[in-house]
């Protein structure tokens, strides 16, 4: 049997400003905290300790998942997703600047 | 449902050792992987490489594939036989024929057996709600998943409409799937990556525990006229040569709609004229970024070539002169 219903849901959003205790990005991230502590000691992330915790930054929340995904999936460590997400995101800067030269080379 | 053949998934000969199996997957995952891959379809193929390694790596999983046979071909009408199971034990699994398929998309790598195949799931339960019941414990668990929104989306706030399923007990005290319909709000000025934490939306706990939450993963889908950066967006705007030299003043497209600009004078092919707060809203936001592309009308009618003429005459002007002579 399969009954429907429909209800109208909050949302969350974990906005920018926010700072995050680890314990939660581990959970948010599917990583261990020594793993979000040696991304952080590697420069992909800025920690602070506030009262018993470590935090860090919500705005830092996308470069750990990607990171927790390539380490799962990829089964590269944790220098490695460091070095891959610094890359990419080099990647993704050069090829915005292809894109703006080759929109003001190309056709109107 | 469809037959897969996981070892031609895998690129695999079905006697390949399960250091063969590990080494095909990481190089599939690699160039699927959907964080780094620029293949078509990366995200579908990433997810049906996923669901062959987790059958090929597990001895268990594998014996009873094999068990199937090899006459089986990739998109062949498939049912389980009747005595399937019988002898295997698979843990965290439910009874066979326990589908369940989520309607909206795991976030990239975040696939969970719940992303696999029906195929999958008539074989080896893949995660269904019901994984776990007959031995009691059952932990609430979080879902993630994708959600794409267009550049607007992002700027003015949107709604989605997501169909989940989760086990509920019948009035004759079976367990059922209870399938609702939730509309969310996604709030303006979302960012690429961000997360939207939809509490309770999980998996539900055991013993009126509370459930986990549902993460949606905001992507921002690819624009024809802006390019984002962060909050910042960009936009390659054509300009006549004599508005780029004289100055103008031109009405620019912002995602907010058009506002008036005031180019200035001798202004030069890729300048970049800044229209703050235009980008994505947000505490800080984004600013828009107004890159100058000249576009020379052509000298195609006897007075434009005679505008052109003048103005190599009159004009004493090299665009040459940087270089070393």
């Amino acid at each position: 049997m399969v009954r429907v219903s429909t209800q109208l849901l909050e949302a969350h959003l974990i906005t920018e400003g926010d700072w995050i205790a680890v314990t939660e990005i581990c959970a948010l991230c599917r990583l261990e905290p020594a793993a979000v502590l040696e991304l952080g000691e590697l420069g992909l992330v800025s920690a602070r300790h506030s009262g018993d915790a470590w935090q860090v930054p919500a705005a830092a929340l996308p470069r750990l998942r990607v990171a927790a995904r390539l380490m799962r999936d990829l089964g590269v460590n944790v220098s490695g997703a460091v070095l891959a997400i610094e890359l990419l995101e080099r990647q993704r800067s050069l090829e915005r600047r292809i894109h703006d030269l080759e929109a003001l080379g190309g056709g109107h | 449902m469809e037959y897969r053949d996981y070892y031609k998934l895998l690129g695999l000969e079905r006697s390949a050792s399960a250091e063969q199996i590990k080494t095909a997957y990481r190089r599939l995952a690699r160039k699927y992987h959907p964080d780094v891959s620029k293949e078509k379809n990366a995200e579908e193929r990433f997810k049906e490489v996923q669901e062959a390694y987790e059958v090929l790596k597990d001895p268990e999983k594998r014996a009873a594939y094999d068990q199937l046979g090899s006459e089986w071909k990739s998109g062949q009408q498939f049912h389980p036989p009747p005595d399937w199971g019988s002898g295997f034990e698979f843990s965290g699994g439910p009874p066979p024929g326990g589908s369940r398929r989520r309607t909206y998309r795991a976030a990239p790598g975040e696939s969970g057996a719940e992303d696999f195949s029906d195929f999958f799931a008539s074989l080896f339960g893949g995660g269904s709600p019901f994984a776990g019941a007959g031995v009691g414990a059952h932990a609430a668990r979080d879902h993630h998943a994708r959600v794409d929104i267009t550049l607007e989306e992002a700027f003015r706030g949107t709604t989605r409409t997501l169909e989940l399923r989760r086990p509920a007990v019948a009035s004759d005290g079976s367990l059922a799937l209870e399938t609702h319909t939730v509309r969310v709000t996604i709030p303006a000025g979302v960012t690429e990556g961000q997360l939207i934490r939809l509490q309770g939306q999980g998996s539900p706990g055991a013993a009126g525990a509370p459930a986990g939450d549902l993460y949606l993963e905001v992507h921002i889908l690819p624009h024809a006229l802006y390019q984002l950066d962060g909050r910042d967006v960009t936009l390659t705007f054509p300009v006549a040569p004599w508005e780029a030299a004289l100055g103008a003043s031109v009405n620019v497209p912002t995602l907010g709609g058009a506002v008036a600009m005031q180019i200035p004078a001798n202004s030069q092919p890729g300048q970049k004229l800044r229209l703050r707060g235009r980008g994505l809203p947000g505490a800080n936001p984004g600013d828009e970024y107004v890159q100058l592309k000249v576009v020379l009308p052509e000298a195609s009618s006897p007075q434009a070539r005679a505008l052109y003429e003048q103005m190599r005459a009159q004009l004493n002007f090299d665009p040459r002169a940087d270089f070393a002579r």
